[in-house]
């Protein structure tokens, strides 16, 4: 699942584009990046409060197993990276 | 003024130009997902760097020597453009990169705060509520887990 501060428009339009099927959520004020210390203050388009990239694996006990934080907003998780580190799990 | 000379003083300069030039293109790369693209952002920075060591050799020749007007010209006009191209090719290598470090961030081994917020349809969903749904159905992500992506938005 997805989390950005767009609202659910927004996110609706990006889901039929690339024919995206999981969970997006909108949190337009920040209030869950912020809780997740993932804000970058002055990031978005118009200087707006938006998430930086992160990607966390959690298990259903609701623990971090496998992280991802870039430094370069140029550089991403790839979605083998990811679905080798849920596969890793057990 | 033999004609080796003034092949040397435009080799520089446009050896310069098209390495500000891969710099630049360097970026297009990134709209592929491939493993290693952290690299190709240090190349990029890398070969700004060169650009700019070849352009300024080239640009020292151009006018250190008594050589025809024209050549000084191309080889101003070339520099120019390859300065705007490195500058463009260090401001995206900057920029970037210029993201807060998030320490506070949950890590390895630790619980992830719950929360509730709106899907595409407006209605609530909370992260317990699909950690409860994986596991109940390993089919939606293999080891009964939920992937959380945090991104900057769609724009």
């Amino acid at each position: 699942m997805a989390i950005s501060v767009d609202p659910p428009e927004v996110s609706r339009d990006l889901c039929r584009k690339a024919g995206y099927t999981f969970t997006v959520l909108s949190d337009p004020n920040a209030v869950v990046i912020r809780r997740y210390h993932l804000l970058h203050a002055g990031g978005g388009p118009d200087g707006h409060d938006i998430a930086r990239p992160a990607e966390f694996l959690v298990d259903s006990s609701g623990m971090v197993r496998w992280v991802n934080f870039t430094e370069d907003v140029r550089v991403r998780a790839r979605a083998d990276e990811m679905l080798a580190a849920a596969k890793s799990l057990r | 003024m033999p004609d080796a000379s003034k092949n040397r003083e435009n080799w520089a300069v446009w050896v310069g130009s098209l390495l500000a030039l891969v710099a630049v293109l360097c970026n297009v790369v990134f709209f592929v997902s491939l493993p290693g693209l952290w690299a190709i952002a240090w190349l990029s920075m890398l070969l700004s760097v060169v650009a700019l060591i070849f352009l300024g050799l080239g640009l020292k020749h151009a006018f250190g020597r008594p050589v025809v007007y024209r050549r000084k010209i191309l080889s101003s006009v070339l520099s120019l453009v390859s300065l705007l191209l490195v500058g463009a090719a260090i401001f995206a290598s900057f920029s970037a990169r210029a993201m807060p470090t998030s320490a506070g961030a949950p890590q390895i081994g630790q619980s992830v705060p719950d929360f509730t917020l709106a899907d595409t349809n407006d209605q609530p969903v909370s992260l317990a509520q699909l950690l409860a749904q994986a596991a109940n159905d390993s089919k939606v992500m293999p080891a009964k887990s939920v992937l959380l992506i945090f991104y900057r938005g769609y724009w």
